[in-house]
This record gives C-alpha cells, sequence and structure tokens, in this order.
C-alpha cells in the first residue's frame, strides 16, 4: 500500500467475514481502504447478489460517490470476505481538500470516469443476469 | 485532423458526420472531446467482435481514460459520430500539468477506479466473444468446449491470484496468474516465470486459487500441480482440484459456468 495512504487514515475497523461493510443503496460518503484481508464487491440483481469484484489491501472502496459529489447512492456493497478484514477510513476533509484544488476542467474527468464506471458496471450485471 | 487540433492550445470545436470515426481504439492520444451536440457511440472490438460500451449524447466526455491514464496512452475504446455531431477538444497539455499537481492520494484513487473500469471493458470483450460463439454454435453441431474428456473444457483467460496451500517459506501475498483452461476436474494456470522467485511450482505442490468467473461466480479451489511446461515467457502448470468445497457451490458454480450453452 502507498505510504500516502496512510497518511489519510484517521481510523479503522475490523470486520468478521461475511460482515456488510457499506450496503448498496445506503447514503454516505466515506472513503475506506482495506489494510488486509480482502473484500467482496457485490451488486444487487434481480438473480440475486453477485460478485463483481475482490478488493484486496490497499484497495480503496467508496469513491464513487465521494468523487460525484457525496449525492448519489452506494452503487455496491462491499463485504468482508475471507476472515476478518482490517479496514482504514480516510480523512474526508483531507480528500476534500484535494478534490477542491482540482481545476474544473479535471473535476469534469473524474466525474465522467464515475459515471462510465457506474453504467458499465450496470450494463455488465445486467447481461450476465439476463441469461 | 487530431495532429493539427492538438497544436492549438485552446478548445476547438470540430464536426464530424454520421459514420465518422472519432477516436479509435489503440491509438495515441490524450486529447479530451467534449459532445456539444449529437450522438457518440462508444465501443470496443475484440477478437473481430464489435463490443458496445455506451451511446452518449450532448455533455458527455470522450477520452479522459487515455489523459488519466498514467500506464497507458493509447485509446482503450474507439468513438464514432451515430449522427452528425459537434465536439469541442480539450488540448490535454495545460491539463497535464494540473494533473500533475494534483494529490497523490486522490490519483492513486483515480488510478484504481480507472484499473477497475478497465477490467470491466475486458470483461465485456469476454461476454461478447461468449454470446457469438453461442450464437454460432447451434445445438447439435460440435461444442468448442467438449473434447475427449469427462468434462467440458473450457478455453478462458481469466485472471486470479494464488498462493501456497501449506504456508511455506517466503511472503504469503497472493501472486497472480491467469487461467487458461479450466473443466469439472481441473485447471490449466499460467503465471510469469517471475513468480518462481517467490514460490516453486513444482509437481504435487498445493496452492489455493481464488477468482472470479465471468458469469460473476466466486471460485476459490485448491489444486495441486500435476505438469509444469516451461517457456522463457511463461510457465504453465497443469492442475488438478484436491478440493471443491461444497459449501461453498463451488461445484454446482464451476459445472454451471462450464455448462455448453
Amino acid at each position: 500500500m502507498h505510504p500516502a495512504l496512510h497518511s489519510y487514515i484517521v481510523g479503522e475497523t475490523t470486520y468478521s467475514d461475511g460482515e456488510v461493510i457499506i450496503e448498496e443503496g445506503s447514503q454516505g460518503s466515506w472513503v475506506y481502504v482495506i489494510l488486509e484481508g480482502s473484500a467482496k464487491v457485490k451488486k444487487r440483481t434481480p438473480k440475486g447478489m453477485i460478485t463483481i469484484d475482490i478488493l484486496r489491501e490497499g484497495g480503496v472502496f467508496g469513491e464513487m460517490v465521494f468523487l460525484e459529489g457525496g449525492k448519489s447512492a452506494r452503487s455496491a456493497s462491499i463485504v468482508a470476505a475471507e476472515g476478518q478484514v482490517r479496514v482504514g477510513l480516510l480523512d474526508t476533509q483531507k480528500l476534500i481538500d484535494d478534490y477542491e484544488a482540482l481545476p474544473s476542467e479535471l473535476k469534469t474527468l473524474i466525474g465522467s470516469l464515475m459515471v462510465k464506471l457506474r453504467n458499465t458496471t450496470s450494463k455488465v450485471c445486467s447481461i450476465i443476469t439476463a441469461k | 485532423m487530431k495532429k493539427d487540433t492538438e497544436q492549438i492550445r485552446k478548445k476547438k470545436v470540430l464536426t464530424y458526420e454520421k459514420g465518422e470515426l472519432i477516436i479509435k481504439q489503440g491509438d495515441y492520444g490524450i486529447s479530451i472531446y467534449k459532445i456539444l451536440s449529437g450522438r457518440v457511440k462508444i465501443f470496443r472490438t475484440y477478437d473481430g467482435v464489435e463490443v458496445p460500451l455506451a451511446t452518449l449524447e450532448r455533455g458527455s466526455i470522450i477520452g479522459e481514460m487515455a489523459f488519466l491514464n498514467k500506464d497507458a496512452d493509447v485509446r482503450s475504446a474507439s468513438a464514432r459520430a451515430l449522427e452528425d455531431s459537434e465536439l469541442e477538444v480539450w488540448h490535454p497539455r495545460d491539463l497535464v500539468e494540473k494533473y500533475a499537481k494534483t494529490s497523490i492520494v486522490l490519483k492513486i484513487i483515480i488510478d484504481q477506479a480507472l484499473s477497475r473500469l478497465s477490467r470491466i471493458n475486458r470483461f465485456m470483450d469476454q461476454l461478447a466473444v461468449k454470446k457469438r460463439e453461442e450464437v454460432s454454435q447451434p445445438k447439435g453441431k460440435e461444442d468448442p468446449w467438449s473434447s475427449t474428456r469427462e468434462f467440458y473444457r473450457k478455453g478462458v483467460d481469466i485472471a486470479c491470484q494464488y498462493k501456497p496451500a501449506h504456508g511455506g517459506k517466503g511472503s504469503s501475498a497472493p501472486l497472480t496468474g491467469r487461467i487458461k483452461d479450466i473443466s469439472m476436474g481441473g485447471m490449466c494456470l499460467e503465471v510469469l516465470p517471475r513468480n518462481e522467485s517467490a514460490t516453486s511450482h513444482e509437481v504435487g505442490k498445493t496452492f489455493h486459487i481464488d477468482a472470479v468467473l465471468p458469469n460473476g461466480q466466486d471460485l476459490n479451489v485448491t489444486a495441486e500441480i500435476v505438469s509444469v511446461t516451461k517457456r522463457p515467457s511463461a510457465v504453465r502448470l497443469g492442475m488438478k482440484f484436491k478440493e471443491l468445497p461444497d459449501y461453498y457451490g463451488t461445484k454446482k458454480t464451476l459445472g454451471f459456468f462450464l455448462m455448453p450453452t
């Protein structure tokens, strides 16, 4: 994990296997990083929950809502996998300061990236579950 | 056309006729386009199949992936005008300087988002190819995955992580490899020769393998190496599954994934 990330950690929580760290559809704009262990990124579909990604040490999650301005709902659930997962909470104020320092064009680009990530993820889920 | 506009530092408006290619996948370029009017189709081409990713309209941005990605300045997808369209081109030079000053943490987060999106896009490629195979293989014809073996063998290319099943010396950080072939009984795992420095790949060794199958299901298995083929660029491990723990529903998952239709 990059040392710069460490300097942003303001808190730590440990979750046990299967515990939900972020719930899809809920509100919240905290950004987290996995310090130890792994977590699954899951999405709700008409055919049940499917795992779309696995996050490991150094993996950041919760960033989509933050980078979209904190207004949208969580796009996926994050569930602790394989035993205990230690998760670090990133300093929201520092992240906001960093984000606000960006010129508007860069904010637009990042926003566009998030939209594509959100849309493409939904599209993949619908293709998978269409069968 | 693009070359000329990149000489000019200010934003410039270009017009594209219906059907014209705006960006070609694999080309170099980090200019950014904003759609002022019209509609643009974003697609990837993989193994001869066109994989549609999105249709973008007024206000949407095209080209930010190549710009934000420090490791690649080639276009990850193509963009074609679906109707006569007007696009504003942003010269990237000023933005590159500004982005260089962005906080490291923000860049780490953006890099992860980029690689996630790239991975999903590649996954879309696989889904599209699979769909084509299904369409072109009507029932009754020879199935491409079947073989003389007991179960379907499926040529795949799935990224996975693996680590020695019994700890052992060295770091316990998982190594990465690619599953190239998979059946109910085993798989072929291709790894980089440099992984050998972290763990030995000898016949008889067992590993835990962790992957997400193209159908979205997790695969967590333990497998034993039964053959090793070394090439300069890659090591191919023939592996036999030792345990398919049923409480994970692995057998069902694998069986479903390996079904030919």
